[in-house]
């Protein structure tokens, strides 16, 4: 769109829970792909009383990279489902829960997001997520690289060298170009390549170093900057049964550590898979009660769900050991990749279904996080797509949680453990549309440090991202509630209209938002004398040839994180 | 009863590139109740473009149908270019009068197909029901899966006069095949229920089969990890019967196949 060009969207019943505006009646103007106070010869656009909200930010999803590509390689099956042939505007699109780059743009667009955050960037595999994000269009991204398994962070864990690990993790960030610090069952990756894998106070196979102290150290870390993000972690033994008091004690381990700014100290992702109470498959059963009452109890935690769809889904994680489990369980196909010195991957699909008592349970335990946690600011909706289910599955959820009736017909469709194994039968809070804001923009720009640089609200200043739902704030029926927020009235990214009427309408490129951390010159000197030697050692890629180009972020967009004083 | 005549021009293939039409839109339940103009008007592919099917095909019609079941699609021409004959038809007849490329019966519910001649690969892939007959060979993945998918043909009735190459019934999961001739390697792969009868010779017939029965008239090269159970009489004549694939662990191991 010209630069100058404005809009105008009236008559919309406006959610923006960041700056405390719950369903009121109001205009919005927008100059130059940015709200602003007033404008003097827009383009109008009648809301008719619809519900407006911020363009969405998700928090976690995986949906760029080499994993999501081997994911769609090795599921031709997948890839048959969801044909859209081009159009004027769109490429081609297809693919379920592996949809092509193109889909994942269009999709989430046409759902009212505008940001998704590709939860796991393997470093030595950046510039592939670069080019994939590049290829999405509408949306703006970022990318969190791995750091845990990674062994200069293991021999600076092990050294105790926080500063240094500080100066690494600054170096990784820039030369990945990617946001913040990923965790993804700290030291079980590395352990993995051993055939073996760690809880939280196991030794961690020739390093000698338990993934608790890697997660504390990290947090530490990365806490010598003003980052935007806190340290966002999978914690280790994901899906297994039990797992919930590795959860908690994961979450202990930073209470101490105090953050840049009013943000938590660790963001812990797709909660449902660490959810778990009982000790075989026989008796598993859901401790999500347990989770959400350390996370009302305490302030230093964010989460998110990680909700399941129920239906086939492609699962994958740098959690290898994860995956093998999983594979041996389903006897499906199964990839697994190691990343030289870095971190691992596996791969397999999955179907989640309703007459298994456990994936049952597993269902019944995204929703009871989100309605078991009180303060919505501490939670965000996801499936960690495509893992627990595909992203296009968030207005199921939301209808779910916005229905008690929803939830009570659906309950009676699944398998009966639900009743004895699972507290949400009991559950009769009821999300509204405020708090539905805050769990997919509000929350999550604002766990992010997006809010501040224009995601995830509409005050003035704020990027024109906006979603237009075709129903009005009374509406009750789920059904409804599910339609409208599958399908937008309209999404402007940019101040542009993207989506009308459920259809994409244009497909102008996102930005690249990433982190610059800035160090300590002479703290990074030292730490480059031992890098240097790993790279001359053991990397495949030369210390020079390994850095993104900045041609990899045609749109970039920079938060600088200076060194705390 | 009506018949449709559906001959492909000449110039439709005679190109350099040949490229081919797809002619999925052309069966006799979606045909039902069109007049010559009403067919002539249905979108077919062509390659990567959508033209009408009377721009590629001479259409003439005969007689007249009360239903679906009563109409009865001739194909004609050079349809070695043409893809997906029949799939997913539900009711009526088609007869192909010649060698015929991809899919054709794929994803077929009902209905009865004759190929006068030869189908390429993934001739009734994904089949569920219906009669497809092919009066020559047929290529590879005949009534197989798609790629990754983990059912394969799971209804109907497929008789191939000739032979047919690898990968038949891939995870076949109902149904009949029989096959006159021979069979390429790993007829019945994965395949967890069904029957496949292979007249002629076979190599390796139902590894990593689950369920399901195979028999093998000719002479058969055997997977080793099958488990002879006893000699019985199949229509007069003596078989072995093993079963397997024990490849697939003992408690899976739940095919049978018949050997001479």
């Amino acid at each position: 769109m010209a630069a100058e060009s404005e809009l105008i969207i009236k008559n919309g019943v406006v959610f923006d829970p960041i700056n405390g505006v719950k369903g009121e009646q109001k205009d919005i103007c927008i100059r130059g792909g940015k709200i602003v106070d007033s404008v003097s010869n827009p383009k109008v656009i009648d809301a008719e009383g619809r519900v407006v909200m911020p363009g969405g930010v998700d928090i976690h999803a995986h949906i760029a990279g080499g994993k999501v590509n081997s994911g769609r390689l090795m599921r031709p099956e997948d890839g048959r489902k969801g044909l859209v042939p081009k159009t004027k505007v769109c490429r081609a699109q297809s693919g379920y829960s592996v949809p092509n780059t193109f889909a994942t743009g269009y999709r989430y667009a046409m759902m009212g997001y505008t940001f998704v955050m590709e939860a796991a960037m393997p470093p030595l595999a950046a510039r592939h997520t670069h080019e994939e994000m590049i290829d999405i269009p509408i949306l703006d991204n970022a990318a969190m690289p791995l750091i845990d398994n990674n062994w200069m962070t293991l021999e600076y864990i092990k050294s105790g060298d926080i500063d240094l690990l500080a100066a690494y993790i600054a170096w990784m960030i820039k030369a990945t170009k990617g946001y913040g610090v990923k965790v993804v069952n700290p030291g079980g990756t590395e352990a993995w390549a051993w055939a073996k894998n760690c809880s939280l106070h196991d030794p961690v196979p020739t390093f000698d170093v338990t993934p608790a102290e890697i997660v504390k150290g990290l947090a530490e870390a990365m806490e010598k900057y003003e980052m935007p993000h806190s340290v966002h972690v999978h914690p280790n033994m994901l899906g297994h049964p039990g797992n919930f008091e590795v959860t908690t004690a994961t979450y202990d381990l930073v209470k101490g550590i105090r953050p840049y700014r009013d943000r938590p100290t660790m963001h812990a992702t797709h909660t449902q898979f660490h959810s778990y109470g009982g000790s075989t498959w026989g008796d598993f059963e859901s401790k999500a009660k347990a989770i959400a009452e350390y996370v009302n109890a305490t302030k230093h935690m964010s989460i998110d769900i990680g909700s399941i769809i129920l239906g086939d889904t492609t699962t994958m994680t740098a959690d290898g050991p994860m995956e093998y489990d999983l594979y041996q369980i389903t006897g499906r196909k199964w990839t697994n990749c190691d990343v030289e010195l870095e971190t691992g991957s596996g791969i397999t699909p999955f179907l989640y279904s309703g007459k298994s008592p456990v994936n049952t349970i597993q269902w019944a335990i995204g929703q009871e996080l989100a309605l078991l946690i009180k303060d919505p600011w501490k939670v965000a909706l996801t499936t960690d797509h495509p893992n627990a289910g595909p992203f296009i599955g968030y207005p199921i959820i939301i209808s779910m949680l916005m229905s008690k009736k929803r939830r009570d017909e659906l309950a009676a469709e699944v398998h009966k453990a639900i009743y004895d194994r699972s507290e949400l039968p009991s559950i009769d809070r009821e999300y509204d549309l405020n708090e539905i804001a805050i769990i997919t923009r509000g929350m999550t720009a604002r766990t992010l440090g997006l809010s501040e640089h224009g995601k995830g609200h509409l005050g003035v200043g704020a990027d024109a991202d906006i979603a237009i739902y075709d129903m009005t704030p009374e509406e009750r029926d789920a059904g409804k509630i599910q339609k409208a927020f599958l399908n937008t009235k309209y999404t402007i990214k940019a101040g542009e209209i993207v989506v009308k009427d459920g259809e994409v309408v244009a497909a102008p490129e996102g930005r690249t938002i990433y982190v610059t951390p800035e160090c300590d010159e002479k703290l990074n000197e030292e730490m480059l004398v031992t890098l240097k030697d790993r790279f001359d050692k053991y990397y495949s890629v030369t210390f020079n040839n390994y850095p993104v180009q900045s041609h990899y972020l045609p749109h970039p967009f920079e938060i600088k994180a200076p060194w705390r004083s | 009863m009506q018949t449709i005549t559906l001959k492909l021009k000449d110039a439709v293939v005679s190109g350099v590139a040949k490229v081919p039409v797809e002619v999925d839109a052309l069966t006799p339940d979606q045909l039902f109740g069109k007049n010559e103009a009403g067919i002539k008007a249905v979108k077919v592919w062509w390659g990567n473009r959508q033209e009408q099917t009377g721009d590629l095909f001479e259409v003439s019609l005969a007689g007249d149908a009360a239903s679906a079941d009563d109409v009865k699609l001739v194909f004609e021409g050079d349809l070695r270019r043409v893809k997906r004959i029949g799939e997913g038809m539900k009711t009526g007849e088609i007869e192909a009068r010649g060698d015929v490329d991809m899919h054709c019966g794929a994803m077929m519910e009902g209905g009865k197909l004759v190929v006068k001649g030869s189908a390429d690969c993934w001739a009734g892939r994904e089949m569920r029901g219906g009669e497809l007959v092919i009066e020559g060979d047929a290529e590879d993945n005949l009534c197989a899966m798609y790629r990754g998918e983990m059912t394969g043909m799971t209804g109907g009735k497929v008789t191939v006069f000739g032979n047919v190459g690898e990968l038949t019934g891939q995870y076949m999961a109902g149904g009949e095949i029989l096959i006159k001739g021979n069979a390429k390697m790993l007829a019945g792969l994965n395949m967890k229920g069904g029957k496949i009868i292979i007249e002629g010779d076979a190599k390796w017939p139902g590894a990593d089969m689950t369920g399901g029965e195979i028999l093998v008239k000719g002479a058969t090269e055997m997977m080793p990890s099958f488990k002879f159970l006893e000699t019985t009489p199949v229509d007069g004549a003596e078989y072995k019967k093993y079963l397997g694939d024990f490849a697939m662990g003992e408690r899976k191991a739940k095919g049978t196949l018949y050997v001479r």
